[in-house]
């Protein structure tokens, strides 16, 4: 079946394959522009008091903590596992210590953990954000430019990863999950993956001297497949099986850009290529 | 299988040796985990401002003296840059966490004041002694002696003013303008006073440390940024609305607070100020007499462990003396122990089973052990040789770390797919096509992995650069993975499968 979805693929007139994967980015860019994903604490400032173990009810750590006037958002975090927990978010002027003697009285076997970013700290971990984001992607691009000197498909490799990076934040926004260092990472990260395949399929549709495009799509595509897939099979057991939010938070973000790492992979780049090397042939 | 033939290959041979060192190094040496797999709380302490080196040394001695003095065990000191040092303390419980906390925020500068004049500092503490619990006053005890001439002075400032309040500070807002709601205002000029004929509290303020309190009526930003001239900064307590937003669009610096949750003002204005006390003087004290022994007491029941505790802090402070620069913490990380215990089996157990299924789908894709075999066996090996680099340089290894070497992991068998499948060539497609040589083949394979490879170093290098933050292992153990792959087992990789390919047509 997936054969014949791809033998379609092949047969389709490259610029209406370009469409798909472009409107995704234009819908993805729509997502950002009404709701860009919120600032984790890492990012945003504030503390995040998490209690690990069993039988802690959420609403009642917070009936607890409004009795006491305590300005805090609880919420029950549920992993695939069953595995829950309860987060209590306030911002930094908070008294975390009151906070923890609350919880501990009520339920005195949980484990607490606690994380706090002063406002200082939020900032500069912002800026080296985004000046790691930036500076990483036009890192890339410079070292894409430089393996491949032809402006067209190294620009498609480009855009690629950006679009991976693009649609992976429209999903972040989508399910809720929030901007921290740990996703910037996952984000950054997927520039690698990205330039992974579109690499191998440029490679192959360019440098191709004995197969037809076809052909050299079709291997691409066979070996593309399984590098996703073995890739998305170790990300996946990570997230089921860690309750660690950082590795959680990586692998879901790396799932993300994978998924959408094959369109772009397999239809956008696909399809500005072939067009790329139809329009060479016919001069 | 010919595996004579696999192992006296160069690159195979390298890997192997690599692989050897690494497990000796890794039984040898051991490996150190970060704070959220061994449990601990990592503190990111700020400096007010940038400071030279032999500053930043000094106080990152003088806080390491002071936890010491505290009693805690395994602590590690970092500065990083010029502003920020990380300390990182293992297996401390919450309490142990939270009064180091409270020790490191405390400057450490001590006054004692009566009447609007300072007659002691911190240089006149001559001795602290055993913090104490004294049901009298139900309160904690903290001891101390002054020196001879500071008692003189005091001895000489208290002649015949029974009932008058002694005030100890720490850390106070020293020339400032503290802007004050009305019933704040209401408490500090009605309390802290005793007897008539004594100064009030902003009195007293103002005379000893040039501190301004003023009560809120509304007063406008620009009325009250002429107090703020010449001032350190401007304190807004208890105070709602927009004022700080404007006061700092005067370019003045602002701090705005609130109290805590179940705080009585009295407890919230004491704590603003640094105060201790005041305490009533006692008859024995007025009569010219010095007396070199004074006491800071902070009420609380005896099983009050939150007022045992920061007596414990005060006489750390008092003991250490103060830090040449304020220093603020910023950011706390802290996990239980047995949490970060369970992390890390959960990781391991993850990574095991992402290794398999790898293994698997591999497998599913070209139905040949031998191919998926190798596969598994050099993706393990890259976490071996990642794992004694780690151990070899003590990496800490963290939680992201170990995310950074499962991400490298998956690149590493992407690559090892890259290179099977040029091995392999158009073959299963089933199309007769005009083979290129394996040597044309290979060089287009590690084409791929090459820039690949480079792409991700370059992404991660500015990561590992430009974070302060706990995920430099992540971009550390990533550049790490690749590097290894890209230099050790993709080349030994290529070989092997070579052979295996070759043994089969």
């Amino acid at each position: 079946m997936l054969e014949n979805t791809l033998k379609k693929l092949a047969a389709t007139d490259p610029k209406k394959m370009i469409t798909y994967p472009l409107i995704v980015f234009l819908v993805a860019v729509l997502i950002l522009a009404i709701h860009f994903p919120n600032l984790g604490t890492d990012l945003k400032g504030g503390v995040v008091v998490t209690l690990h173990g069993e039988n802690v009810d959420a609403k009642e750590v917070e009936g607890l903590l409004k009795q006491e006037n305590f300005d805090v958002v609880v919420r029950e975090v549920k992993s695939i596992t069953g595995d829950a927990k309860v987060e209590i978010r306030a911002s930094t002027d908070v008294n975390v210590q009151r906070i923890i003697e609350l919880v501990k009285s009520k339920y005195p076997d949980v484990m607490i953990s606690q994380t706090q970013f002063g406002p200082s700290l939020s900032r500069t971990a912002q800026e080296q954000s985004l000046k790691a984001v930036s500076l990483a992607f036009l890192g890339m691009a410079v070292v894409v430019f430089l393996f491949f000197r032809v402006p067209v498909p190294s620009l498609t490799v480009i855009f690629s990863a950006f679009s991976d990076m693009t649609i992976a934040l429209a999903l972040m926004s989508i399910f809720g999950l929030e901007l921290t260092q740990a996703t910037i990472a996952a984000l950054l990260m997927l520039i690698g993956y990205s330039v992974d395949s579109n690499i191998l399929l440029t490679t192959k549709l360019l440098r191709r001297k004995e197969d037809t495009v076809e052909d050299a799509y079709f291997s691409a595509v066979s070996t593309g497949f399984t590098m996703s897939t073995t890739t998305l099979g170790a990300l996946a057991s990570l997230w089921i099986l860690s309750q660690a939010e950082v590795i959680d938070m990586i692998a879901i973000v790396l799932i993300f850009g994978l998924l959408a790492d094959f369109m772009n992979t397999w239809i956008l780049n696909a399809g500005v290529l072939r067009w790329y090397i139809q329009r060479g042939e016919k001069r | 299988m010919n595996l004579k033939k696999i192992l006296l290959n160069g690159r195979v041979l390298l890997l192997v040796l690599v692989i050897l060192g690494s497990i000796v190094t890794i039984l040898s040496q051991g490996i150190t985990y970060g704070l959220d797999i061994s449990g601990g709380v990592e503190i990111t302490v700020q400096l007010e401002k940038p400071v030279d080196q032999n500053i930043m040394e000094e106080v990152r001695t003088s806080l390491e003296t002071r936890l010491n003095t505290l009693g805690v065990k395994d602590i590690t000191l970092e500065p990083w840059g010029d502003q920020i040092i990380k300390i990182r303390v293992a297996n401390v419980t919450e309490e142990e966490a939270n009064s180091i906390i409270d020790t490191i925020n405390r400057q450490g500068v001590f006054y004692a004041e009566f009447n609007g004049i300072i007659f002691a500092t911190g240089e006149d503490i001559k001795r602290v002694d055993q913090v104490s619990y004294d049901p009298r006053e139900s309160s904690w005890i903290v001891p101390f002696s002054i020196s001879k001439e500071a008692a003189e002075k005091f001895a000489q400032l208290a002649l015949g003013k029974v009932g008058y309040p002694v005030d100890i500070f720490l850390d106070p807002p020293v020339n400032s303008v503290l802007i004050v709601s009305q019933d704040v205002y209401a408490i500090m000029i009605n309390e802290f006073q005793f007897v008539p004929d004594a100064k009030s509290l902003p009195q007293r303020l103002k005379e000893a440390f040039n501190i301004d309190v003023i009560a809120y009526g509304n007063q406008t930003a620009e009325e009250i940024a002429k107090l703020a001239e010449g001032r350190e900064k401007v304190i807004l307590i208890g105070i709602n609305g927009d004022l700080e937003s404007q006061l700092r669009n005067f370019g003045i610096k602002v701090e705005k607070r609130e109290p805590r949750a179940g705080e009585a003002i009295d407890e919230f204005i004491r704590r603003i100020i640094g105060l201790y006390g005041p305490y009533k003087l006692q008859e024995g004290l007025t009569t010219g007499e010095p007396h070199t022994e004074l006491a800071i007491s902070i009420g609380g029941a005896k099983d009050d462990i939150v007022a045992m505790r920061q007596a414990q802090v005060v006489s750390v402070v008092l003991r250490s003396g103060s830090l040449p620069v304020k220093v603020f913490v910023e950011g706390v990380n802290y996990i239980p122990p047995t949490l970060g215990e369970q992390f890390k089996s959960q990781v391991l157990r993850a990574g095991l089973v992402a290794l398999l299924v790898v293994g698997f789908v591999v497998y599913l894709h070209y139905r040949k052990l031998r191919i998926a075999v190798p596969v598994v066996i050099t993706s393990l090996s890259e976490v071996i040789a990642i794992l004694g680099i780690a151990a070899l340089i003590k990496w800490n290894l963290d939680l992201p770390s170990i995310a950074g070497i499962i991400a490298a992991i998956g690149t590493g068998v992407d690559q090892q797919i890259v290179i099977t499948d040029e091995l392999l060539g158009g073959k299963k497609i089933g199309k007769i096509t005009k083979r290129s040589g394996i040597l044309k083949r290979m060089g287009r394979a590690f084409f791929v992995i090459w820039a690949s490879a480079t792409t991700t170093i370059v992404a991660m290098s500015f990561l590992f650069k430009f974070f302060v933050g706990g995920l430099r292992g992540f971009a550390f153990t990533t550049i790490l993975g690749v590097l290894i792959g890209i230099l050790i087992t993709r080349p030994a990789y290529a070989e092997i499968a070579k052979i295996l390919l070759a043994e089969e047509r």
